[in-house]
């Protein structure tokens, strides 16, 4: 099967049918996958698939269709539904595809998996977190390795192609200590090879000791405004909720907290926030962006200044901003200058977040949810884990709110994030 | 393809093996402000077999299902168990078989819509939304179309097929205050495809009319006080409590990887007010939102009774948990796309209805909160649970006062049930439910209103 081949025939097919404006993409994926269930190795998983995306443009009316079919009737028929679907939507200027860009080629990563290496790794992690750590079970844990080659073309000539190789390691487990059982946790990594054993990768081996300790949780009564110390893992998610204020549909509906706030101080000043899908400081990534773009590293917070939004091509159309270069994700955030020490021993009463659970934040900007994993401080000390307990704040507060930011940083392979302490988070007990 | 071909390629198995042949097809629409910013239609297909050697499974899957790919994902996924089988030796107990036969379509039977009718019917809405609701900052109309046409059978003798439709209509409004924005989101429909679901748009308007003024209300509404309170939870929450709070503690393989349901079975966990039934297909004398006859390891599904009268009886399983606790299988194992392997994942996870007025129940709290949508949600193997809460009212003296803004509640299910003191007469189904777990699945959800107490999140 010849990658460019089939996107290519996609994108006749579209020209074919009428489309003013089409574009096609064609994906090859494969998966090998190991699974620990119940702290016993269970399945070997093995997939493979193929996506073609196909969508045009007539009249400013957009559709598109993705299916998994490659031979030369489904294609036609697809081209045929992506016209109806376009001539049943309305008109839009905003809809269109990349211009005209020189062809690249990208690749990443391994090309294959080394099977005996994966299994020599996943067995020595089932050991050594069995002798490590006897009342933690690991309730799920996957380790994989993904290939992914795709091929993009669109009728002004782009025609950008990539593969992607990398492996994925998320353990999940819970610990369980006669009748006492801590809440479950997970961590998450990725890498370009297999030369470091997987527990000491990340934070995988922290989260799996605290497992053990949270066991004996404790709650507390009342409730109190204090500071929270955030994990890079958790932080981690609540990038992604502020980059969800910043991209089409919350500009588009005009509901963004952050829509007026380009080239303004949104955060503390030591807040730098990149997303850099190219960097090979990362193990993952990508070198095409969904709109057709090459993508391009971009630093969207610097020094606490918004400097760019997330926007498509046709959010930057619709909205007038400018669209962004790359679709997201690869977050690497600039260390500070304190030691993770420094940031525990300013805190005179908070939370050490480990993990958020929580509902999706409000067009508001309002948050609330349950502090998992998590800890008490006091006084500069890490007092002991606790339970059923809540914490609540505003997204936008949390940013201008960060009192502290650590010189250590952890790497997940998919982003690079330190500890972060803010200020004037509401705590509640039972 | 009809499992009666697939039959032909069972003399291939050589271990234990399930071959499923699988189609999801879908449809997204996405209206926001009027403008489409979503139109695209979507199919996934493929084969996918699974194998089980000496206590270790392998799978495989292919995109393309003719003779060649079907004979492949069969060779490749008894190699992969295989492959697991040679390196270590471990204890495992046979798997149960209860194998079932079924032939389950729920295609619409009337004419298909064109995707212009359907666009028009979205559109129409759309349109009638902002002309009627002159506050509104914004608007959102949605529409996801999935059905999911599975073919399997089993070296122990299942053999079914299914074409099983979900059509969802979302429609979410944005307000604001003091230069704040204030959205609120509904959810409509449920099984069957669409021409079965929605007949004329105008039968949504009144829903839509009163969404509308319960989002003006939430405009002028208050952030709840934080911590624990008395809350009467709506039918509308009772399903993600169902599914949430209780129903992911008692999935066998959340519980053999530690949840503390383990330690509770035959013991008082909830006021005997409570009974909890994950159904397979068929509850209260109606089909269920998301039916499962034969689940996809080929077990005939059955009901899991999990909490009855408050007492925790047991847990859904697929063959392998079975096995490991010694019970029947049943039928809980479900795939969501053709590449990935079936996982214990619960179907129509119910609380059923008590004998209580929601009007009596309201207007027995003094000082609480009376809540009506639910967002996202969370489980813990500790049993404790939160989600998110969209809508609903303070409750001062037995009467509904202020709305409320978003916030989140959370409790721990063992002791938050105990905490049980009224169950309404009347429940509600919930057909929209997407359940994360390694893979997404559609899952089916309802209840009655409660009365307990609840942790209640905020600032």
């Amino acid at each position: 099967m010849n990658k460019a081949d089939v996107s290519k025939k996609g994108l006749r097919a579209l020209q074919k049918a009428g489309l003013e404006k089409s574009e096609s993409r064609f994906i090859f994926s494969r998966k090998h996958e190991f699974n620990i269930d119940g702290g016993e190795i269970s399945l070997l998983r093995t997939t493979e698939d193929v996506s073609l995306s196909m969508a045009g443009i007539t009249g400013n009316r957009e559709g598109s269709v993705t299916l998994n079919k490659i031979d030369d009737a489904s294609i036609t028929e697809a081209a045929a539904t992506v016209m109806e679907s376009a001539m049943a939507s309305q008109p839009d200027p905003a809809n269109d595809i990349s211009p005209a860009q020189p062809p690249a080629k990208f690749a990443r990563g391994p090309e294959e998996p080394d099977m005996d290496g994966m299994y020599r790794r996943i067995t020595e992690f089932l050991e050594y977190a069995g002798k490590t750590y006897p009342t933690l079970i690991l309730e799920q844990v996957l380790l994989d390795f993904n290939s992914v080659e795709q091929h993009y073309v669109n009728s002004n000539g782009v025609d950008l192609e990539s593969r992607l190789g990398w492996y994925s390691f998320t353990p999940m487990f819970t610990s369980k200590d006669g009748k006492d059982t801590s809440s479950f946790n997970y961590s998450s990594v990725v890498m370009a090879d297999l030369d470091k054993a997987l527990h000491e990768l990340g934070l995988i081996d922290a989260r799996m000791k605290e497992s053990t300790e949270q066991v004996r949780s404790r709650e507390f009564e009342g409730k109190f405004t204090g500071d929270l110390l955030i994990t890079p893992d958790c932080f981690d998610e609540f990038i992604r909720m502020v980059v969800g204020y910043l991209s089409d549909y919350p500009l588009i509906k005009g509901t963004s907290i952050f829509k007026d706030s380009l080239g303004k101080q949104i955060a503390s000043p030591g807040f730098t926030l990149s997303s850099r899908p190219r960097w090979e400081g990362l193990a993952s990534g990508y070198f095409i962006t969904e709109d057709g773009f090459v993508a391009e590293d971009f630093t969207i917070i610097r020094n606490g200044i918004l400097k760019g939004f997330m926007l498509s091509l046709y959010g930057a159309n619709k909205t007038g901003g400018e669209r962004a270069p790359n679709s997201g994700g690869a977050y690497v955030m600039e260390p500070g200058n304190e030691s993770l020490d420094d940031l525990v021993s300013g805190i005179d009463r908070g939370i050490l977040l480990c993990r958020f659970s929580g509902g999706y934040p409000s067009d508001s900007g309002d948050f609330s949810g349950v502090a998992k994993n998590s800890y008490y401080v006091e006084n500069g000390e890490i007092m002991y884990p606790v339970k059923e307990v809540m914490i609540g704040g505003n997204i936008a507060e949390l940013l201008t709110g960060i009192s502290g930011i650590s010189r250590e940083r952890a790497d997940f392979g998919y982003s690079i994030i330190p500890w972060i302490r803010v200020e004037g988070i509401s705590v509640s007990g039972k | 393809m009809h499992p009666g071909k697939l039959k032909e390629y069972v003399h291939l198995f050589e271990e234990y093996t399930e071959l499923r042949v699988q189609e999801n097809r879908s449809l997204r629409i996405n209206l926001v402000n009027g403008d489409v910013m979503t139109n695209s239609s979507g199919s996934a297909g493929g084969v996918s077999a699974r194998t089980f050697k000496s206590g270790y499974w392998g799978f495989a899957s292919s995109p393309i299902p003719d003779p060649d790919g079907i004979t492949r994902v069969i060779r490749n996924a008894t190699d992969n168990a295989r492959f697991l089988a040679s390196k270590e030796k471990k204890s495992f107990s046979p798997l149960p078989s209860s194998p079932g036969t079924a032939d389950r379509d729920f295609s619409t039977g009337k004419k298909r819509l064109s995707r212009k009718e359907i666009m028009d019917f979205i559109r129409y809405l759309d349109s009638t939304i902002a002309e009627r609701f002159g506050k509104l900052t914004s608007r959102t109309v949605s529409l996801q179309l999935l059905d999911m046409e599975k073919s399997l059978v089993t070296s122990d003798g299942s053999v079914a097929f299914s074409m099983i439709p979900r059509s969802i209509m979302y429609v979410s409004m944005n307000t604001e205050k003091n230069g704040e924005p204030v959205n609120l989101l509904e959810v409509f429909g449920g099984l069957g495809q669409f021409e079965d679901v929605f007949d004329e748009p105008e039968n949504l308007l009144p829903h839509i009319d009163e969404l509308y003024e319960h989002l003006m209300r939430k405009a002028d509404g208050i952030r709840p006080d934080p911590g624990m309170k008395d809350c009467i939870l709506d039918a509308d929450l009772a399903g993600i409590l169902s599914h949430e709070a209780i129903g992911h503690t008692t999935e066998a393989d959340l519980v053999r990887g530690g949840s503390v349901a383990g330690d509770y079975v035959g013991k008082q966990v909830a006021d005997p007010l409570v009974t909890l039934v994950d159904f397979a297909n068929e509850a209260l004398g109606q089909i269920c939102p998301v039916p499962v006859y034969v689940d996809d390891e080929g077990t005939a599904a059955k009901d899991a009774v999990l909490i009855e009268k408050g007492i925790l009886k047991g847990f859904m399983h697929n063959k392998e948990s079975a096995a490991y606790f010694g019970v029947k299988p049943t039928g809980n194992a479900r795939a969501f796309r053709f590449s990935d392997e079936p996982i214990i994942r619960m179907r129509n996870t119910v609380i059923l209805p008590g004998e209580s007025k929601l009007e009596d129940m309201i207007a027995s709290v003094e000082n609480g909160y009376y809540l009506m949508k639910p967002s996202n949600g969370q489980a813990d193997s500790t049993s404790e649970f939160m989600f998110g809460i969209t809508m609903g009212y303070e409750i001062r003296n037995g009467k509904l006062g202020r709305a409320i803004r978003d916030t989140t509640i959370s409790g721990v299910a063992f002791d938050m049930l105990k905490t049980v003191t009224a169950v309404s007469d009347r429940m509600k189904w919930s057909g929209g439910g997407m359940c994360g777990k390694k893979q997404l699945i559609p899952v089916g959800m309802g209840g009655p209103a409660i009365k307990c107490k609840l942790n209640i999140g905020g600032r």
